[in-house]
């Protein structure tokens, strides 16, 4: 097997029997990187250096015998809203283009202690706003399936790093869909965990109440494996939570899912849902239901008004959040300004982008008085009344199952004049951020033009053990999870 | 939902961001738009049931508000553009 290939479990074993070192793991990654990034054009910065330090220590620790960490030499990715010690961390924002975080992350300090390699910061939209990764300052990222696509955003370098082979695992953060919709058009896995099973602490916040951190990965195994390592307490993050998890995620896996009850809302399958995407699914129905779970059509109202609720929410906290990018203590300045109210809004105004600025604007507007009830209250209300549906479903069942997006990934350039068209594809993740509750994408199909389709499922608050068993049965009986896309050059 | 540019040219005073006519022009057409979706919100009733909140959702308990230290100092002004004898640099705020 060629390493790029390779799953993180692979990479592990490989390690442990010394049939290769980290060194040459790190070599092989940063030459598949020459390869295909142009093309794929996933990361912003990469961090050699850094990575092939990291990799020396750990080849010594094992020449030693030394007890290694989880995820000891294995090469991993960053999505560049996520802060590294001395790596430049820029949101793909002019705002922070040269900004160097003086600490890690908690998720990056337990990812280096537990022995991975970081090789760079990808991509993403602009703070995360976004569905296409076309929102970047710097560059736009291309789907590894087919280069003249999208991969999905805000998360489409990370998903894209590892659908390409660049990287073994990417983390990624999702807000309304972020992790899990790349994940779905770049044919990898992608968990967005329950609210607070996971710090944010050195996320660049775009919506607090909505946002977590996540990982993606080509296999649901890889996934697992990851979350043991990144998810719990962190006194640092106020709205983390200990979980009395007493055993990993990795080792509850194949537990299978007899007797399983799945919900799948019969709204979430409109007559306008491109067909493929509605067979794809299905079929992985009927495998679930040969595995022995049980399955049942319900209803689940997924009107307008989640979606609504959903942008209102997400932009006024970004307007509030964002309110602390004004050129003085870090990020952009203008070279041009006569006092300090002309330095404020001049750096906000060349330093953000459209998207960004244009959901400022949109959160300002929401939360000004005279609109507030209209919009910000009721989408609260909104939200409140998402979470009741769901929690009844959860009363009787154990996960529900959609499709991830509503949409094949779509051409470059495509939706990025209308933002509304591109805010409704995400009509179908944006729930679980509202509600908190975890949810996962995993491949489990390809339409004619050979683009993957994903499949989501959802679960209740801090089920992640068994969403991750689900997507794991159904993963081995569809025979997917290695899949590397094979770059062909892009089709104009 | 009618906008006029006046109204979004205020708002943008609010969120400190500057534009042109052309792109407040612009803003207001797809600030319609998305309004316009957004009044969905209205049609539906919110007459809520148990809104008792998920037991497992409930935050932890914040830790004491304590001062710690941050030691690296020359890491966390470095990030600034314009320094002077250790302090950030900035125009006059008071005449």
């Amino acid at each position: 097997m060629k390493i790029d290939q390779m799953t993180m479990e692979d990479i592990r074993s490989g390690l442990d029997t010394k049939k290769f070192t980290a060194k040459e793991l790190v070599q092989s990654v940063y030459k598949k990187i020459s390869e295909v990034e142009d093309q794929v054009e996933a990361y912003i910065t990469l961090s050699e250096e850094e990575a092939y330090k990291k990799a020396e220590e750990i080849d010594t620790a094992i020449e030693q015998g030394e007890v290694l960490g989880p995820l000891a030499g294995i090469p991993i990715a960053i999505k560049d809203n996520i802060c590294t010690e001395g790596i430049k961390t820029t949101c793909a924002s002019k705002m922070l283009e040269d900004f160097i975080p003086p600490y890690d992350a908690t998720v990056v300090k337990k990812l280096k202690d537990a022995g991975a390699i970081i090789i760079g910061k990808t991509n993403m939209d602009e703070f995360a706003m976004g569905s296409s990764t076309e929102n970047s300052a710097f560059k736009v990222t291309k789907n590894p399936w087919r280069l003249d696509r999208v991969p999905g955003g805000s998360s489409g370098g990370s998903a894209a790093a590892v659908a390409a082979g660049m990287a073994f695992m990417a983390l990624g953060s999702d807000t309304g869909g972020s992790i899990r919709q790349p994940a779905a058009f770049c044919g990898v896995v992608g968990l967005k965990p329950t609210y607070g099973l996971v710090s944010r602490y050195g996320l660049v916040a775009f919506a607090s109440s909505l946002d977590q951190i996540g990982p993606i990965t080509k296999s649901v195994k890889d996934c697992a494996l990851t979350l043991d390592v990144i998810h719990g307490f962190d006194p640092k993050d106020g709205t983390t939570k200990s979980v009395k998890n007493a055993t990993s995620y990795l080792n509850e896996i194949e537990k299978g899912i007899e007797g399983l009850r799945i919900a799948i809302p019969r709204e979430f399958f409109p007559s306008t849902l491109d067909s493929q995407i509605t067979n794809e699914i299905m079929e992985s129905m009927f495998m679930l239901k040969g595995l022995g779970a049980t399955i049942d059509e319900i209803s689940l109202p997924i009107t307008e008004e989640g979606l609504s609720a959903y942008y209102i929410i997400s932009s006024a906290e970004a307007s509030s959040n964002l309110g602390r990018f004004d050129g003085i203590k870090y990020g952009y300045r203008s070279d041009e300004y006569e006092d300090i109210e002309e330095l404020v809004l001049n750096a906000r105004t060349e330093g953000f982008g459209k998207e960004t600025k244009r959901r400022i604007m949109l959160g300002t507007y929401t939360l000004t008085s005279g609109y507030y009830d209209a919009y910000y209250n009721r989408a609260q209300k909104v939200r409140e009344k998402i979470k009741q549906q769901f929690n009844d479903i959860f009363k009787k069942y154990d996960l529900i199952i959609s499709p991830t997006s509503p949409v094949l990934p779509f051409p470059i350039g495509e939706k990025i004049g209308n933002p509304l068209d591109m805010y409704l594809s995400d009509i179908y993740t944006i729930s679980a951020n509202l509600t908190g509750l975890p949810a996962i994408s995993l491949p489990c199909g390809f339409c004619m033009e050979g683009l993957p389709i994903g499949l989501q499922i959802i679960g209740g608050p801090f089920s992640e053990s068994k969403i991750l068993r689900a997507a794991y049965a159904l993963e081995q009986e569809l025979g997917l999870g290695n899949g590397v896309a094979v770059i062909k050059e892009a089709k104009r | 939902m009618k906008i006029s540019k006046e109204e979004v040219l205020y708002i943008a005073k609010l969120a400190k961001l500057k534009f042109t006519d052309e792109e407040a022009l612009e803003l207001t057409t797809e600030f319609e738009g998305i309004l316009k979706h957004f009044d969905s919100l209205k049609e539906s009733d919110y007459e809520l049931g148990d809104t008792s909140i998920n037991e497992e959702l409930v935050p932890t308990e914040l830790r004491e508000d304590k001062v710690e230290i941050f030691e690296e100092n020359t890491k966390l002004f470095a990030n600034a553009k314009d320094k002077e004898r250790g302090y950030i640099k900035i125009p006059k705020v008071i005449e």
